[in-house]
Parts: structure tokens; sequence; C-alpha cells
């Protein structure tokens, strides 16, 4: 089966302060895939350069396994799009602009954007520039859900939504995916949000991606050990070694990944021993991870 | 698809096309008027077609004004939506253009049709000096085609960044009214005699703008 987006390489420079270089990104079909970054990190840039909204320097971009922006008509009718900002034409109402988006994609749902306007308490005769933020995205999301596509890509499709309106939005797409297996790319620095709903996670910063997996692995084994008498050379430990700190004369905090119970054992071998194990959430990790990739000499992906 | 296109415009215009159409209307039959107020109510034919030269400056500005405006309400809501919804639509992107264009020219229709119907008007209730005729759809074509030439132009410029387009437009503009009532006003005013021979005289695309609009001539 293929990946619901592929990007080998990709290089994209706009201006002399940003660039994305050396991209590699696979989402895998079927999958919800989470993009973690701080802002400016290039995650709406990779987006659009999914999209075809921007062209690259160089790299391929495959998605739904037709390239990017060749295919970009045929591709986009498969493509459910909530961009960051809102878009649309603030002059039409709600049923106008749901009209706009029917006369373009072939598979619209009108029976169930009707039902999704219901669910978000949407006013169908209220122009969409007077509606309210979290009204707005809600209107996105709907018009993105209703033209039933194979891919998702929402981008921080719930940024400075309050908790309600979040939650019947992600619960409407939720919906959706698990009814129709559809892929889902979806970019937000709102860690929680994410780390409940995906099951891959890719980590931006600075136009590089610094980490890619399965969610369940980045959640479990990242560990912060405090480990004293702290042995010089890792390189042979049974874990990953993301960052390790000087406490003071004799002991280090060291943050791991793939660490396991038993593993003590390596520290003992080798004179050291782990005073605490500290479970850390998606949050401390996805920190840690961005604290370590900035201290690393270049830039160079650290998982 | 066009239809959708089309309304959306028409949202944004359609204050534009109504007072364009209106002022297209009545543009002919004010002409006439002020060609027939004369209290000896006999006009002689060199009088009457100075009258009606003067007012026949208005229309190529009318022209250049609806065109202008349509044109930047057709580009409106991409520039407000920062051309997202254009670029992520699955239609390739001439195929958008066009039919933001076509739309914008449909809207054009009713100020060209308020003019003929205006010309055709004034033409049936003036009254003429002897040697004279009227000439209200040569007018109306001649008008068409200004308004389509002027909202092309302005429309290939407003696809621009809102910075660039309204530089552009603003330098444009400010030329062509300053030249086009200049010229009527019989003033010897040199702005751009180069440009102006490329783009102005005959075949220069702006051409159609200059000369005599007149809806009564010899």
């Amino acid at each position: 089966m293929t990946n619901a987006v592929e990007i080998h390489e990709l290089d994209y420079r706009a201006g002399k302060s940003f660039a994305i270089q050396d991209l590699d990104l696979t989402v895998p079909t079927g999958s919800i895939y989470g993009f973690l970054g701080p802002n400016g990190s290039g995650k709406t840039t990779t987006i659009r350069l999914i999209l075809g909204l921007l062209r690259a320097r160089a790299g391929t971009i495959q998605v739904l396994g037709e390239p990017m922006p060749l295919r970009a008509p045929t591709v986009l009718a498969r493509v459910g799009f909530v961009p960051e900002q809102p878009h649309l034409d603030p002059t039409l109402t709600v049923c106008e602009t749901m009209r706009f988006r029917e006369a373009f994609y072939p598979t619209w749902d009108g029976d169930w954007a009707g039902r999704l306007l219901r669910t978000f308490d949407l006013d169908p005769n209220h122009p969409f520039g007077k509606l309210s933020k979290g009204q707005k995205g809600k209107v996105m999301m709907l018009l993105a859900l209703a033209q039933r596509p194979d891919l998702l890509v929402l981008d921080e499709p719930t940024d400075g939504l309050d908790p309600v309106v979040r939650r019947d939005m992600l619960s409407a797409l939720i919906d959706y995916v698990s009814q129709h297996g559809a892929s889902v790319f979806i970019s937000s620095h709102l860690v929680h949000e994410l780390e409940r709903m995906c099951d891959w996670i890719g980590v931006m910063d600075n136009g590089r991606l610094v980490s890619h997996m399965p969610m369940e692995q980045f959640k479990n084994g990242i560990k912060r050990l405090l480990v004293s008498e702290a042995p010089t050379d890792a390189g042979s430990a049974p874990f990953a070694v993301l960052a390790r700190d000087r406490n003071g004369a004799a002991s280090e905090t060291w943050l791991v990944r793939g660490w396991e119970s038993g593993m003590t054992a390596w520290f003992d071998g080798r004179g050291a021993s782990v005073q605490s194990i500290v479970d850390l959430d998606l949050e401390d990790g996805f920190v840690e991870l961005l604290r370590t990739f900035r201290r690393a000499p270049h830039g160079q992906e650290v998982l | 698809m066009f239809r959708v296109v089309l309304y959306g415009q028409w949202k944004w215009s359609r204050i534009v096309v109504i007072l364009g159409t209106v002022a297209g209307f009545a543009l002919p039959i004010l002409s006439v008027q002020g060609a027939s107020s004369d209290p000896t109510s006999a006009m002689k034919a060199g009088e009457l077609l100075s009258v009606i030269q003067s007012w026949g400056v208005l229309y190529p500005v009318l022209a250049a004004a609806i065109g202008l405006l349509v044109a930047i309400a057709t580009w409106a809501p991409d520039h407000r939506g920062r051309h997202v919804l254009a670029l992520s639509l699955p239609l390739p992107r001439w195929r958008y253009v066009l039919l933001r264009f076509a739309a914008g020219l449909v809207l054009l229709v009713p100020t060209m049709l308020g003019v003929l119907a205006g010309a055709v008007l004034a033409s049936a209730t003036a009254t003429l000096p002897p040697g004279l005729e009227t000439y209200p759809v040569a007018l109306a074509v001649r008008f068409a085609l200004a308004l389509g030439v002027a909202y092309a132009v302005f429309f290939a410029i407003s696809a621009g960044t809102t910075r660039t387009a309204g530089i552009i437009l603003g330098i444009i503009g400010a030329v062509i009214v300053v030249q086009v009532v200049a010229s009527a006003a019989g003033i010897e005013l040199d702005l751009t005699n180069p440009v102006q021979a490329v783009v102005m005289n005959w075949p220069g695309p702006l051409a159609i703008f200059t000369g005599r609009w007149m809806l009564i001539d010899v």
C-alpha cells in the first residue's frame, strides 16, 4: 500500500532567513500523523509544499501516490485542507460557502454537510466574515470533511479555540477517520491534543525534521535518569542517550530513549548507579527533544 | 462552477456594477439634454458637436473607472484569503484565473447595456440640426471594447500582491486620467510621450480610450 504522503530530500528556501533542508517524511496510509513543532519551525511551509501551494527547490513529494505539484488538481480533489488562517470569502454566508465548495468537489456529501452544520450549531445564513473564530474553524472543518477526502491536512486547526469547540471539531474528525479510514496530517504545537489522537508523530524545528516515529514509541521509553558516577562512554548502552547534563562532581542527568526495566545493570557493570528514573509525558519528551536537537552540532536528526 | 464564482464576485462588485450601469445609462441622455436645453432649442450643428464632444470625455473615464473597480473586486476575495483557497482548489490555476476573468466580464455587461440603452433612448429623443446623425450602437460598442480593455489590464495587474497592484494601478490610473482629461481639454501635456505613442496610439492597446467619443456626429 502506498503512503498517504512521501517526501524525499526536500529543499525549500524562503528568503535568507528560513529554509527547509533535506526533509524526508512519510505519512502511512490510514494513520493520524501529528506534526509537532514550535512556531516558525516550518510546519505550515511543509504543509504548503505538500499541497503544491509552494514550489520546492529540490526533492520529491508524493501525495496519495501522485507527484506534487505536477498532479495537484487530481490530488487536491481527494484532500481536505484546513489552513491556519481563515481563507474563505467573508461576504458569503455559511450556506453559500458550502455551495461554492460543493461546485468544485465531485465527492461532496450534502447530507452529511447538513448534519455537520447542525452538530456544529452553525447558522447557515450568517456571513463567514462575521463569525467568531471558533465558528470559522468549525466551518472550515465542515468543508474539509464534507468533501469526503482520502487525506485531511489540518494546519493548527484548533489553535486559539476554546476547549468546547476544540472537542467538537476533533470528535467530528475522529468520527470521520474511524468510519472512512482516511489519513490525517495534523500540525499543532498543542502537544496534549496530538497525544490523544495521533498514532504517528513528527517533530520539526528550524526547518528540519527532528524526529519521526509511531506515537507509542515516542511516548514510551523516554526517561530522565539521575546517574551517579556516570560512565564517560555510553556508546555500548542498550538504550539511546538523547542528552546528558552534569549536575555536580559525581552526578549527571541523562535523557534516554528505549529504556526498559533491568537496564540499570548496564550502569552497575560500569561502577555507576541509577538514583532515580522519571517517566516523561509527550510534552516533556517534546521539549527535551528540541533542546537536544538545538545542542546537536549540525542539527542532525536526533532520534 | 462558473455560477458560484460569478455569484461570489457579484457580492463584491454589485455596488460598482449598479452605479456603473446607472451612470452608463444616464451619460448619453444627459449629454443630449444638455445640448437641447438651449433657449432657442435649435442649436447650430457646430455648437451641438462641441457640447457632445465635451460630454464624450466621460465615456473613457467611466470605462476605465468601472474596469478598474470590477477588476479589483474580482481578485478581492482571493487577496483577503491570501490566495490559499484558489491554490488549494482541485483545478488548474489557469482555469481558475479564466473563471474569475469570465465572471468579471459578465459583470461588465450591465454597464455596457446601460450605455447602449441610454444612447438609443437619447438618440430617439434628440432633435438634430440638418446634417448630423446619431451613432448609439457605435458608441456602445466602443464603450464595451474600452471597458473590456480596461478590465483586462487591471485584472492582470490586480492579480499580483496588493502592494504591487496598488502601486502600478495608482501610477497607471493617474497617468490615464490626466492624459485623457488633458487631451480632451486640448492642453499640451507630454507626460509620457514615448510610452503614449506605443500604448495610446493605434494600434496600441489603449488607443480605444483616445479620440472623439461622439453620440452625435456628421
